[in-house]
């Protein structure tokens, strides 16, 4: 289901034993631990500030940069791993915590240390619920090698880890809204200012940090900053683990470095399409950001700047490849009903927003929409994007507007041939009684 | 703070349940943080929580009835009634429904005799459609507890139907043992 | 301080500002919004009071930003008027058109922010918007109405951080959220009421008020509750001689923005079915012609041999007591009376709005068996002004056998015994002046006409003081008022009281 030539995060992946504290250890795990428990924790932060890793979740921050936000000589410093993931087309932390969970904690480890924090929490979506388990055993594992409880490996230094079971809420994988949900409110993003790094959990500095970023530690550490700066662009630097879905030959999960140029990819990694398919279209980086037509995607490589150069995003990299024979219009409906369901619904442009399309949206498919509805969708649009406390509403409208941008025709074969071109209206400005 | 209108029913957790919670309070920095995994341990053990679940939270947690209502509302994994025996939730979204979750679903709305949303009437089944599951390259994909099906194909939801139907959860795709600690799935 | 422009205008604010608390003051009014209130925790739920600041790339709510020295922000230009247009849209497009039927109608901040900025038709079908709960009751004076609600969390706020009892909750997520309490709770606390005044639409109103009065139609006269001590600042609405609702007022140095849902309800009592509407002599109701002969007939042309006042009366109407007393003893009343439990808020355990006022006039009160035996001792008939001694059974039987002119509202106990019944205003109907619990001086200005032949007391009070050979009276409440001035000292003017109350020589606690 994977081929890993580069095996930075994926060198355990699809091994039936690779979750055992005896193999990883066998294979040269916490060796990045007892090294960085004799480093400063700035030279850490340095480290991997100089290795360019950027934060794997979505948001691409560069993670040394996000650590050094904690104020110097925090006393209370909390530390939460993001397993929540929840993006369409994403399924790589998963991975992660299934095959490897010690490379993980390994990571967890080395970056508590760097910020000092003494607590941190695992965070897994309820839908793992097969995957906490596993976690936990790993968890345990560590605590009875002294990797983690009190004066880990005679350094000083305490860490407790729990892992903290979701309940199913996309919005809970924003960091913000992974930290309430953990202080037993409803996962709704806080507002910033503060920022968590400042003020996050139980209003104490807070570093949240993806699985896979998480993971990338270790190697690392062990490693050097050099040397994970050979794989990868100047401003992507390292390996990303890429979900790949749709009717390509091979889907499944992939480590390659960035950069790497997609038609490469596509056809030494995919294998291209299954028989039958042709390739339509991509949505690169999990559903919340802007699709790419086949032609515009094949001329692309696989890094931050590339893709955002081509008007999309890297985003998870959760690459759902998109076949021909698939009704865009259907398919945005299915993504629509999605950020519908899963906004928190705090405020309102986003809340009223998302529901608002999917109702559009599903008006168009039932054949009862007019031209001016495909315009609405575009205004609803105008009064989410960049107007809410955190992305999700964005992440739905840069689906939306971009399918409408690049495949209008197949919504304006839905409208209504003899309908009015405005909506009417019931009660016209200016008419009197 | 006005009291509930509705009496204490008699609710108890079994030993492990309750010392799980005492646990937990005593591992997580607060009362309040310990909410969701205190849910989960209700829900593991009866499969939703009641209002007099919702007693025992308020009381053990020192949080109002409102704020342990809006926890329960928020997340669609905790259920507030009684559940089917089996509750399949197939994903809808995106990757899954490329894949083929339509036909999957149409199927096993055939075999079973309800439309997505309904419990047969028998109690014994109750066919969910949810958001993505993380299995967006392994799908069409269904799940039932913490178990994961992947690949699925008519077939193999007959399969699986025709398992349940004789009382047996069949083996996941994600289901492996874990040798070390833990439990075996 | 920091210095910053807004709309091209330079204004200085101290440090740590609000950004809009700035934008307010630079435009003589508030940002659009909802989430935000002056009391409450910062949401920034409402998306409406989104600004532009220079150097930020996206637009930023004010309410969560503080001033900074040099910032450049506008609130009113074309990238902002659009955004809050279309943030307000959001706002209507599942809000049911109620607004025949609801009493928000006149005060809705959804009117009046689509009156200020939005004026665009609806671009969403009847049948598509979101159904939810209508006509909900959830507490005693609470109905809700959970389609009007626009989500912005100020109920909740309130619960959590004034009342400290967290009734309400927002449930669900998505548009399917929903305000309300949790099954079996209701918002029951004494000030669930301000969860009406708060909330900007009308998803929570009153059931009190329900279908009453259109807004608009309403007359609001500045009052002081006259429910307990704390004398808390109110508005009373009133149309056609009839007040329909209390609102507080605001007066950050007593109640703030806030009072209890018991002293609202105070306004009941002007209407209640047992007022005294007319002079009632030896059992038969008369008018105010036959007055003077009926008190003289009692014998008092040499005054009354005793006066027994309240602490519910006013304290121009005390100084009266005092002057149509002349040599003869004024008792302040049953000393236990109407005394109850304070809460952590706003009720104070004195359940008066004026014993501070018996205290300055050094009128003292004292207990029933007291009372009683100072009513025996005394010759010549007794005059009661307010209250209803006679509840306590040694007061009542000691008035038995004296003649009793009873000043009063309501046919109660005392007015039951009295020989002459005299119908005097209540709070609502006339003016006066109460100290409360901090020796603040408070006026309450009248807002409706008096029930049936009732007459002002004061005037009552100066009537009698002719009746009972006098040798002036005074003519005018504000005559009354001069006099006070010496009693009361400290350069108090009482006919200038400032709005939000006036404590003699500073603060006194």
């Amino acid at each position: 289901m994977t081929r890993s030539n580069y095996n930075i995060l994926s060198a355990r992946f699809g091994r039936p034993d690779g979750h055992l504290l005896s193999v990883y250890e066998a294979e040269g795990g916490y060796k990045a631990l007892r090294m960085a428990l004799t480093m400063q924790p700035a030279e850490i932060r340095d480290v991997v500030k100089e290795a360019g890793l950027r934060g794997r979740g979505g948001a691409g921050f560069p993670t040394g940069v996000k650590w050094g936000f904690v104020p110097e000589g925090s006393e209370e410093v909390y530390f939460f791993v993001n397993a929540d993931e929840s993006e369409p087309g994403t399924f790589k932390d998963r991975f992660c915590l299934d095959y490897d969970p010690h490379q993980t904690l390994e990571g967890t480890i080395i970056s508590c240390f760097a910020v000092q924090a003494k607590l941190a929490f695992i965070y897994i979506r309820g839908e793992f619920g097969w995957l906490v388990d596993r976690c936990q055993a790993a968890v345990d594992e560590a605590y009875a090698a002294g990797y983690l409880g009190k004066n880990i490996l005679g350094s000083g230094f305490d860490l407790d880890v729990i892992v903290h079971k979701g309940a199913g809420a996309y919005i809970c994988g924003e960091e913000t809204g992974l930290i309430n949900s953990v202080e037993g409110l409803k996962g709704q993003p806080k507002i910033k200012p503060p920022f968590p790094a400042v003020s996050g959990f139980l209003d104490k500095p807070t570093i949240v940090n993806n699985v896979e970023s998480v993971a990338s530690i270790p190697w690392i550490i062990n490693n050097g900053s050099e040397a994970y700066k050979k794989f990868g662009t100047e401003k992507s630097c390292g390996t990303k683990l890429w979900s790949v879905s749709g009717p390509v030959k091979k889907p499944g999960v992939y480590e390659v470095p960035l950069g790497m140029p997609f038609k490469e990819f596509f056809h030494d990694y995919l294998e291209g399409m299954v028989e039958g398919e042709e390739l339509k279209a991509v949505i690169v980086g999990g559903s919340s950001v802007p699709v790419l037509p086949a032609d515009e995607i094949m001329s692309c490589n696989l890094d931050y700047e590339s893709l955002m150069n081509a008007g999309t995003m890297l985003g998870s990299g959760g690459m759902i490849v998109i076949p021909e024979s698939s009704d865009m219009v259907e398919l945005i409906q299915v993504l629509m009903h999605f950020y519908f369901d899963e906004s928190c619904g705090q405020c309102t442009p986003c809340r009223e927003g998302t529901g608002w399309l999917h109702k559009i949206v599903k008006k168009l498919r039932r054949g009862e929409g007019t031209a001016a509805d495909i315009d609405l969708l575009g205004h609803v649009c105008d009064g989410m994007a960049g107007l809410t406390i955190c992305p999700l509403s964005d992440a739905a409208v840069m689906p939306m507007r971009s399918f409408i941008d690049k495949f209008r025709p197949e919504f304006e074969a839905l409208i209504q041939e003899t309908a009015p071109a405005e909506p009417v209206s019931r009660w016209p400005r200016g008419e009197q009684e | 703070m006005s009291k509930p209108v509705d009496e204490q029913t008699g609710f108890a957790l079994s030993p492990a349940g309750a010392a799980r919670v005492e646990d937990l309070i005593a591992r997580y920095p607060t009362k309040a943080s310990t909410l969701m995994p205190c849910i989960w341990v209700i829900m593991d053990e009866m499969g939703y929580v009641s209002e007099a679940g919702v007693d025992f939270l308020t009381e053990k947690l020192d949080l109002t009835r409102a704020r342990v209502h809006e926890v329960l509302s928020f997340y669609t994994m905790f259920r507030t009634e009684p559940q089917a025996e089996y509750v399949l939730q197939v994903c809808h979204n995106i990757s899954c429904h490329i894949m083929g979750a339509r036909p999957i679903i149409a199927h096993l709305e055939k075999r079973l005799g309800i439309r997505l949303g309904q419990t047969t009437p028998d109690g014994k089944f109750a066919l969910e459609g949810v958001e993505c599951l993380g299995a967006c390259g392994l799908g069409p994909c269904l799940q039932l507890g913490k178990h994961l099906y992947e690949h699925l194909t008519p077939e193999k939801t007959d399969d699986l139907l025709d398992s349940l139907r004789k009382g047996v959860v069949p083996r996941a795709d994600t289901d492996r043992e874990l040798q070390v600690g833990g439990e075996t799935s | 301080m920091a210095k910053l422009t807004i709309d091209g205008k330079e204004i200085e604010v101290p440090d740590g500002t609000s950004l809009f608390d700035a934008c307010g003051k630079a435009r003589g009014e508030a940002l659009p919004h909802f989430c935000y209130h002056p009391d409450l925790s910062i949401a920034g739920v409402c998306r409406l009071c989104q600004v532009e600041v220079e150097g930020m790339p996206k637009l930023t709510i004010a309410c969560n930003t503080t001033v900074r020295d040099g910032m450049v922000v506008h609130t009113r230009n074309e990238r902002v008027t659009k955004a809050s247009t279309q943030i307000l849209e959001m706002h209507l497009i599942n809000h049911p058109v109620d607004c025949p039927i609801c009493d928000q109608a006149g005060e809705c901040g959804l009117q009046n922010q689509y009156m200020s900025h939005g004026l665009y038709e609806s671009k969403v079908e009847m049948e598509a918007k979101v159904n939810k709960g209508k006509a909900e009751v959830i507490g005693p004076y609470v109905i809700l109405d959970q389609e009007r609600c626009v989500l912005c969390s100020r109920c909740v706020r309130f619960c959590l951080e004034v009342t400290g009892t967290g009734e309400m909750g927002i449930f669900n997520r998505g548009d399917r959220a929903e305000i309300g309490t949790a099954p079996g709770v209701e918002l029951d606390n004494n000030y669930s009421m301000n969860t009406v005044d708060i909330c900007p639409v009308g998803a929570l109103t009153s059931r009190d008020f329900r279908f009453q009065k259109r807004v608009w139609m309403l007359k609001a006269a500045s009052s002081v509750c006259p429910g307990c001590a704390t004398g808390c600042n109110v508005r009373i609405d009133h149309a056609a001689g009839r007040v329909y609702r209390l609102k507080p007022r605001y007066n950050p140095e007593v109640n703030g923005r806030w009072m209890c849902d018991m002293g609202r309800m105070t306004y009941k009592a002007v209407l209640e079915e047992n007022r005294l509407g007319d002079p009632v002599s030896a059992g038969q109701t008369g008018n105010w012609a036959g007055v003077s002969g009926a008190v003289a007939d009692l014998g008092t042309k040499d005054g009354f041999g005793l006066i027994i006042g309240s602490p519910h009366q006013s304290l121009e109407e005390m100084q009266l007591l005092k002057l149509l007393a002349g040599d003869s003893p004024v008792h302040g009343g049953l000393a236990g009376a109407d005394r109850s439990e304070k809460d952590a808020l706003l009720l104070d355990a004195d359940r008066t709005p004026n014993r501070k006022g018996l205290t300055l006039m050094g009128i003292d009160q004292g207990d029933g068996a007291a009372l009683a035996a100072t009513i025996k001792g005394v010759s010549g008939p007794v005059l009661i002004h307010g209250g209803d001694p006679a509840a306590d059974l040694a007061v009542a039987e000691s008035l038995g056998a004296k003649s009793v002119v009873y000043l009063g509202t309501h046919n109660n106990a005392t007015a039951a015994l009295a020989a002459v019944v005299l119908p005097g205003a209540m709070w609502a109907e006339k003016a006066g002046i109460f100290i409360n619990r901090d020796g603040r001086l408070q006026e309450f200005k009248q807002s409706v006409a008096r029930h049936g032949n009732a007459r002002e007391d004061w005037r009552i009070l100066a009537e009698l003081m002719k009746v009972t050979g006098k040798e002036s009276a005074p003519g005018s409440l504000k005559a009354v008022r001069t006099e006070l001035n010496a009693v009361i000292g400290g350069d108090a003017d009482l006919n200038k009281l400032p709005e939000r109350g006036f404590v003699p020589g500073g603060e006194v606690r």
